[in-house]
């Protein structure tokens, strides 16, 4: 029956025309979710004790002692992992003992000689010691387990000589026992399989805990360990794990595959327990704590968006944003108040209000180049200086953006305030001038508020006409309106295709990209509670 | 009202501290791939010096040779040569504003073909991968892989990177009309590490996620790469106009790789040396 | 009758009538050099005010020439025919190899990307504005408004963000694609940028449409379906037209989304259709190129006449929906 059919047809299309606005919704709450979620944890996170170390050393945040009680009492739990550590390495790379052993046999011959001990004597207990040496550095460079622990018992027979019991000596045998032990679990004739997977642990264990006791960091960012936990937990799964890609079938893709270090690479060896116990203890190694970084918005980054904040982003874009401001809010008022009040249907105001929707409609790249063309190339060698862009050019390109949304909105506002006003007004005598003043401008000032506020975060939002004609990637915070500064939203896309650092610090991308949605968010709001509280101001409620 | 007034009136009085005149700054321009030490550097001059005011900007070897013959930028970072058509613009500049670029190599770096990991292809020959850029080649299976689309990935235009690899790999042929262009060493890196067919090229210090391959039998590492043995390894460069002024600040900042910390913090962030301390 | 031979009672001078009167200082009659004056003063006022909106058309002109002006020397090397019929872009090649101009490829992705997106948009955007004019309550529609504004104010790097993070791994994993970079990912991103511009115009334009020309249509029984489709969007037609060129204008002139989430290979899509390719805009050339080639270069020139061709884009489609536009306001806002 024909009227079914348009009543379900009724039906949905009532049904799809809500969906659009649900669909909507989700999309914005799709885009916005994530990234505020994964932004607001730049400021809301867990810190270690790197973290507060490094705010400290770096920022001068917090308080000295109870950092340096944190620090002392880590170091001494971390202390066990790198004696494991260390001792493994020892196993597999020996030159350090070696040398050690050398110079042990050097310092004896000086011991001796202090003693006094001179002629035959002296040359019978250097020859002693320099076979010891010699045994024992076989046995260190070795790779035939027969030999090594032949030579380590030779070496150890002596250990109970009185002759070395209290010289420089006994380090020796102490040595020589220690590499015995090592060297238990060890294919001492596969010792360079492990150097490679040992360096990999090393990093990762560099990348955990900070570097290593005796070892100077060539980078900042090398200097300190995991400072968040959620990084800190990655950077542990990658020591514990590892990523293997296998062949499953000959020609088809690789499977990622993923392996306990100490079941596969360090399988049986010294190194093995040191795995568990950082596993277990990961909490007391870098005590985690809930942060709260309010010092995010203030301080300047270090090591390209590594540590830090984003204060001078934020004065950078405050200041263009202020200096748009400055040059487009005369003008536009200004305009739109010619337009509303003193225009007739010349022709030259017909050629305005194209001109004014013209510029409306105007790419934002190409007002960059017009920026770059005109202001950089044009104005600023006239003015005697080097035509690179700074934030005088940048705030003038974006004037010249923001110009029609400010003169659109302004005329729409000034339009609404009711003719029986201004009709009042001028009956009493008032005269135009004065009309629009006391009268017109403060009924229509909601709307004019509500251009400049949208206008404002419009400006703020803004990256392409700002790119060459202002921002830089990175310089000092700017002291003169002749410099280039750093803002928001270009950050936010040169820290996305710069360095690699804005991959290891994703927290800090969305950090910027929140820190400008929430700028730009809070200011609509603002324009958008204004206008409603003084429209009903207007009303007379 | 009143107070929006007074909010902005303060800030602008805060900012009015602001002088109309202009600092001495050191300006860089230029690679991506030098990006890096290009900001390393400047960090640890401006931890030496603390008056001076360092500011880097990396748009592509191409801007930074631009920047360097308008006279925009003290130091140009590039990670190729300058082409023939840059130098005669510098010295074709008129009378007294003749540029003069002095090349500085800073470090050796090395175009490392890289490929999702999960790809069983493991070296390739430059005639190959040659193919594969201009369109010869459209599927892994050709090349003995998985039956999928390869997926070229390949920097823009004003990219050194990209200049090194039409030039030692390409040879001069163009690129096929498919091939996806990106920006930056880290988008590229990020692409191949995400997309399964995708094929790359990276410089040294960006290889984690991805997988290297070895071109004509040379694997790319440091000890390859600092001998020339791999085939498509080139020197970084920093451009000035003349040589630098004995003691000045430019000639220290472009013989800072030459001292040991200098050396650690390019070896410390991928790339090689030129030396061996 | 009493003649009043001293003026000065008239002048400013509070009469024993007039009490608690306001201050005003005009007198009541003028000497010649008041008058003169005044006259000066406000047609000198109105002369300041009028060039002081020349500013804008100062701007435009500005705009034009500046742009114009840079394009030129493209025009004179190169030449037209070439590059707007060739694909080939390969503007750095050395000069002996032959740098070429060929902008077709770049035309045809800023299509691709516009089109699509408004494929996208435009059904979505026109009922999000059937529901605010006719479907919801009052309540919603107030809530619905500021979402609307919200979604507007995001900062297109975010979007950007949003498209290369998000959006590219997703439609390589669940979609198949061969790459997450390409035309259908920018025109998502696009279709919701341009969403809030449609909404808002057509929402402007359906709500002027009279009560009576709906109340006529239920009145002969038909549903709110017939209704707004075949009643009220029609009458509505000429803001409808305008919401989507202006629509159309935010999608062309998008700069940041494109250059992060389009892939930009420089090519149009083989088969035309398959938009799930990698494509290279206008806007995307200009912004990823500008900062690297040298002053007044070809290539220099060449990217402002990429933003000539931009201009004279959005300028037509400008003069077009003003002309709409015009024909919503003569209909007397129908």
């Amino acid at each position: 029956m024909k009227n079914t059919r348009r009543e379900i047809q009724d039906r949905s299309f009532t049904f799809f025309s809500s969906l659009s606005i649900v669909l909507m919704v989700g999309a914005l709450v799709i885009i916005l979710g994530p990234m505020l979620r994964r932004g607001f944890s730049a400021v809301f996170f867990q810190g270690t004790v790197e973290f507060r170390r490094m705010q400290l050393a770096q920022f001068g945040h917090g308080d000295e002692e109870a950092v340096a009680d944190e620090v002392a009492q880590v170091t001494e739990l971390r202390q066990e992992i790198y004696a494991i550590l260390n001792k493994f390495q020892a196993g597999i790379e020996p030159s350090a003992l070696i040398d050690r052993v050398r110079s042990i046999n050097r310092e004896y011959g000086q011991e001796l000689r202090g003693k006094n001990i001179v002629g035959a004597d002296y040359t019978e207990l250097r020859r002693r010691a320099r076979d010891l040496r010699d045994l024992l550095q076989d046995a260190l460079e070795s790779t035939d387990r027969e030999l090594v622990e032949a030579n380590l018992k030779s070496v150890l027979q002596h250990r109970a000589d009185p002759l070395y019991t209290d010289s420089v000596m006994a380090e020796m045998f102490v040595t020589a026992r220690q590499y015995q032990n090592v060297i238990q679990g060890i294919d001492l004739s596969h010792r360079e399989q492990y150097l490679e997977p040992l360096l990999e642990v090393k990093d990762q264990l560099r990348k955990l805990l900070g570097p290593m006791p005796g070892e100077q960091a060539p980078l900042l960012m090398e200097e300190y360990g995991a400072t968040r936990w959620d990084i800190a937990l990655e950077t542990l799964h990658d020591l514990l794990w590892q990523e293997q890609w296998v062949t499953v079938e000959a020609g088809q893709e690789l499977q990622k595959q993923l392996v306990r270090r100490e079941e596969s690479q360090f399988a049986g060896t010294s190194l093995a327990p040191m795995f568990g116990l950082a596993e277990d203890h990961l909490t007391d190694l870098l005590r985690p704590k809930r942060t709260i970084y309010w010092h995010y918005f203030t301080d300047d980054w270090k090591e390209g968006h590594f540590f830090g904040g984003v204060g001078p982003e934020i004065y950078g874009t405050l200041l263009i944003t202020l200096l748009t401001m400055l040059f487009a809010i005369p003008f536009g008022v200004i305009s739109a108040a010619f337009l509303v009040e003193c225009a007739s249907e010349h022709i030259s105001v017909k050629i305005i209000r194209i001109c004014v929707n013209t510029l409306a409609g105007v790419p934002s790249i190409v007002f960059g180049l017009f920026g770059m063309a005109f202001f950089v190339l044009f104005i600023l060698p006239n003015l005697d200086r080097k035509p690179q862009g700074c934030i005088l050019t940048a705030a003038m390109t974006l004037a010249v953006l923001v110009l029609p949304v400010i003169i659109r909105a302004s005329e729409e506002a000034i339009r609404s305030v009711p003719a029986t006003y201004r009709e009042a007004s001028l009956a009493l005598g008032a005269g135009k001038f004065r009309t629009f003043m006391t009268v017109t401008l403060p009924a229509a000032l909601p709307g004019i508020l509500t251009g400049i506020i949208l206008s404002l975060s419009r400006a703020a939002g803004e990256t392409a006409p700002i790119l060459f004609t202002g921002a830089v990637d990175m310089g000092p915070v700017p002291r003169s309106l002749f410099e280039g500064s750093r803002t928001l939203a270009t950050s936010g896309y040169y820290i996305a295709v710069g360095d690699k650092i804005g991959m290891m610090a994703p927290h800090k991308q969305y950090g910027l990209i929140t820190t400008l949605i929430v700028l730009v968010l809070g200011l609509n709001i603002l324009a958008i509670l204004l206008r409603s509280r003084m429209s009903r101001k207007l009303r007379g409620q | 009202m009143k107070k929006a007034l007074i909010l902005s009136l303060t800030i602008l009085i805060a900012s009015s501290s602001m002088t109309w005149a202009q600092p001495k700054i050191l300006q860089i321009d230029g690679s991506t791939t030098v990006g890096p030490i290009g900001d390393a550097f400047a960090a640890e001059f401006m931890k030496m010096h603390p008056e001076v005011a360092i500011t880097v900007k990396k748009t592509g070897s191409g801007d930074g040779a631009a920047a360097l013959v308008d006279g925009r930028c003290d130091i140009a970072m590039m990670s190729r040569f300058m082409k023939s058509e840059e130098f005669k613009k510098c010295v074709n500049k008129p009378g007294d504003t003749v540029v003069f670029p002095v090349a500085h190599a800073i470090a050796n770096d090395g175009v490392c073909v890289v490929v999702h990991p999960s790809n069983p292809v493991a070296k390739l020959t430059i005639a190959q991968v040659r193919d594969i850029y201009t369109g010869r080649i459209t599927n892994w299976n050709q090349l003995g892989g998985p039956n999928r689309a390869i997926v070229v990935i390949s920097r823009d235009t004003s990219s050194g990177t990209y200049e090194t690899f039409d030039g030692l790999v390409m040879n001069k042929e163009k690129m096929a009309a498919n091939v996806e262009y990106v920006n930056a060493n880290p988008q590229a890196q990020a692409r191949v590490a995400s997309t399964q067919g995708a094929i790359g090229y990276v410089g040294l210090a960006f290889l984690e996620g991805v997988k290297a391959l070895t071109i004509d039998g040379v694997a790319p590492t440091r000890q390859t790469i600092a001998k020339g043995t791999y085939p498509i390894s080139r020197p970084l460069f920093l451009f000035t106009n003349g040589y630098p002024k004995l003691g000045s600040l430019v000639h220290e900042f472009c013989t800072f790789y030459l001292t040991e910390r200098g050396q650690e913090i390019i070896e410390a962030k991928g790339f090689v040396p030129l030396t061996v301390y | 009758m009493n003649h009043p031979t001293d003026i000065s009672q008239y002048r400013g001078e509070k009469t024993a009538s007039v009490s608690a009167s306001a201050e005003f200082n005009r007198p009541l009659l003028l000497t010649p050099g008041e008058d003169l004056r005044g006259y000066l003063v406000g047609h000198g006022g109105r002369i300041f005010l009028f060039l002081m909106t020349c500013i804008s058309v100062l701007s435009v002109l500005l705009i034009f020439i500046f742009v114009i002006r840079e394009a030129l020397p493209f025009l004179r090397e190169q030449g037209l025919r070439d590059s707007i019929t060739s694909r080939n872009w390969y503007p750095e090649r050395a000069e002996g190899a032959g740098a070429e101009f060929g902008m077709l490829a770049l035309f045809a992705g800023s299509m691709y990307v516009t089109l699509a997106s408004l494929i996208l948009s435009v059904p979505i955007g026109l009922s999000a504005a059937v529901f605010l004019s006719d479907i919801a309550p009052f309540w919603l529609r107030q809530v619905s408004k500021p979402i609307i504004e919200i979604l507007a104010a995001i900062p297109s790097v975010a979007y950007g963000f949003f498209a290369i993070l998000v959006l590219a791994p997703y439609m390589q994993k669940y979609w198949n694609f061969d790459t997450g970079a390409n035309a259908l990912n920018a025109s998502l991103i696009l279709s919701l940028m341009a969403l809030p511009t449609i909404i808002s115009v057509a929402e402007d334009s359906l709500s002027a449409v009279g009560r009576e020309i709906r109340e006529a249509s239920y009145g002969l029984g038909a549903t709110r379906c017939e209704t707004m489709l075949k009643v009220v969007m029609p009458t509505a037609h000429s803001g409808i037209i305008a919401a989507v060129i202006l629509g159309m204008m935010r999608a062309i002139g998008e700069t940041m989304v494109v250059w992060m989430a389009s892939g930009n290979a420089n090519q149009i899509p083989t088969p035309w259709w398959d938009i799930s390719q990698s494509v290279r805009t206008m806007t995307a050339t200009i912004a990823g190129e500008m900062g690297e080639t040298s002053q007044n270069s070809v290539h220099w020139h060449a990217l402002f006449m990429i933003g000539v061709f931009l201009l004279i884009f959005t300028f037509g489609l400008n003069m077009i929906s003003e002309y709409f536009l015009a024909r919503v306001k003569k209909s007397g806002g129908k």
